[in-house]
């Protein structure tokens, strides 16, 4: 009895194992950033922005794009491999809108492995700006910017092969120029001082 | 000696063969009925396989729904691009509405046609669908260039010589 008992536990353990291997490893590396935590800051925040576009969505995206237009052709390139884009901004009018944890579940995310910090930068004016990026070997798997300031809470999570060489020449040509690069509120108050 | 009393006990026995017969006559068979003995004790039938078999088949269930509990917010996203407060709309945007009118006259003639309307407001909703995405790609395409572009400046040698001489 004793060993027929063993030999089911042992069946039922691996049987059990084998289902949660692929979950597991599935998990693993996701590039898809979860950010459905952050939701309930849309309530305090004063603009909020919620992007959310799948691979089908890109794909059909994709088919508006004008291949006449320099800047649409360049976007559409750029977005050809992309598997998704995902961004949630906040802002806020006040300070302490947003708790530690509601950044600590991204962090913890991108803290996966295949995940590199690419940049960190923390200045008082613009805050906490982090660049990550996913590997899969040697190609660039997905893309995640964390920037957290005292007023402002922003992931942005593009999943699939990303060039950052071709999304640096976007600058400028999405219809941002200079001075929406710059963080808008303080350029607000010093127009308002001029 | 006659052997017919062997056979079929006839003739003159054997005073041998009747002490033997006396001897193992007491052995010989007595209809009586049958008794069975109730010492047969039901065998206890085990469960164990079966229970394995559904704690396994239950457990991968679990799996599954943990699994389907995590990927619906990587498979089912929200669609739409929501901004609460928007900037106010730019005088460009303007332009935008005589497109849908141009559209107009094209769905009044596929109204006649009953087979092509359909698909004409299929392709017109695809349309529609394609340029919302559009938007929306477009706009966090801004925002991340933005970001990006920050991470820029800030990582930029100008601006760290700056930084530098704010604190020298």
């Amino acid at each position: 009895m004793k060993p027929l008992f063993q030999m089911n536990i042992r069946t039922a353990l691996i049987a059990f194992l084998l289902v949660l291997a692929p979950v597991l490893s599935a998990n693993a590396q996701d590039p898809r950033i979860q950010m459905g935590s952050l939701d309930h800051l849309a309530a305090k925040a004063s603009q909020t922005v919620d992007v959310n576009i799948d691979e089908r969505l890109m794909r059909i995206a994709a088919k508006v794009f004008s291949d006449k237009d320099e800047d649409e052709r360049e976007v559409k390139k750029l977005v050809a491999g992309l598997k998704g884009v995902y961004v949630k901004s906040f802002e806020f009018e006040s300070v302490g809108q947003y708790a530690d944890t509601d950044v600590e579940t991204i962090r913890t995310q991108l803290r996966a492995p295949g995940w590199t910090r690419l940049v960190n930068v923390t200045s008082k004016k613009e805050g906490m700006l982090e660049v990550y990026l996913l590997f899969n070997g040697d190609i660039v798997g997905g893309l995640a910017v964390l920037h957290t300031d005292d007023k402002e809470l922003t992931v942005v999570n593009i999943v699939g092969p990303v060039d950052l060489d071709k999304l640096a020449k976007l600058e400028g040509q999405l219809g941002v120029p200079e001075l929406g690069i710059e963080s808008p509120k303080p350029k607000a108050k010093n127009d308002d001082e001029k | 000696m006659n052997d017919d009393y062997l056979w079929d006990k006839t003739g003159q026995p054997d005073p041998q063969i009747q002490q033997l017969e006396e001897i193992l006559g007491t052995l010989r068979y007595q209809p009586k009925p049958l008794a069975i003995p109730n010492l047969a004790v039901p065998r206890r039938r085990n469960y164990f396989p079966l229970l394995a078999i559904a704690a396994t088949v239950l457990l991968a269930i679990l799996a599954g729904g943990i699994w389907l509990r995590m990927r619906p917010r990587n498979e089912v996203p929200k669609q739409q691009a929501k901004i609460v407060e928007p900037a106010a709309p730019k005088p460009e945007e303007k332009p935008v509405k005589p497109k849908s009118a141009v559209n107009q006259p094209v769905l009044a003639t596929n109204r006649i046609h009953g087979k092509r309307s359909a698909s004409s407001v299929l392709r017109k909703r695809e349309r529609e669908e394609a340029l919302m995405a559009k938007e929306q790609l477009m706009l966090a395409l801004r925002v991340t260039t933005q970001k990006l572009h920050l991470v820029h400046t800030k990582t930029s040698p100008a601006t760290q010589i700056k930084n530098q001489h704010r604190i020298g």
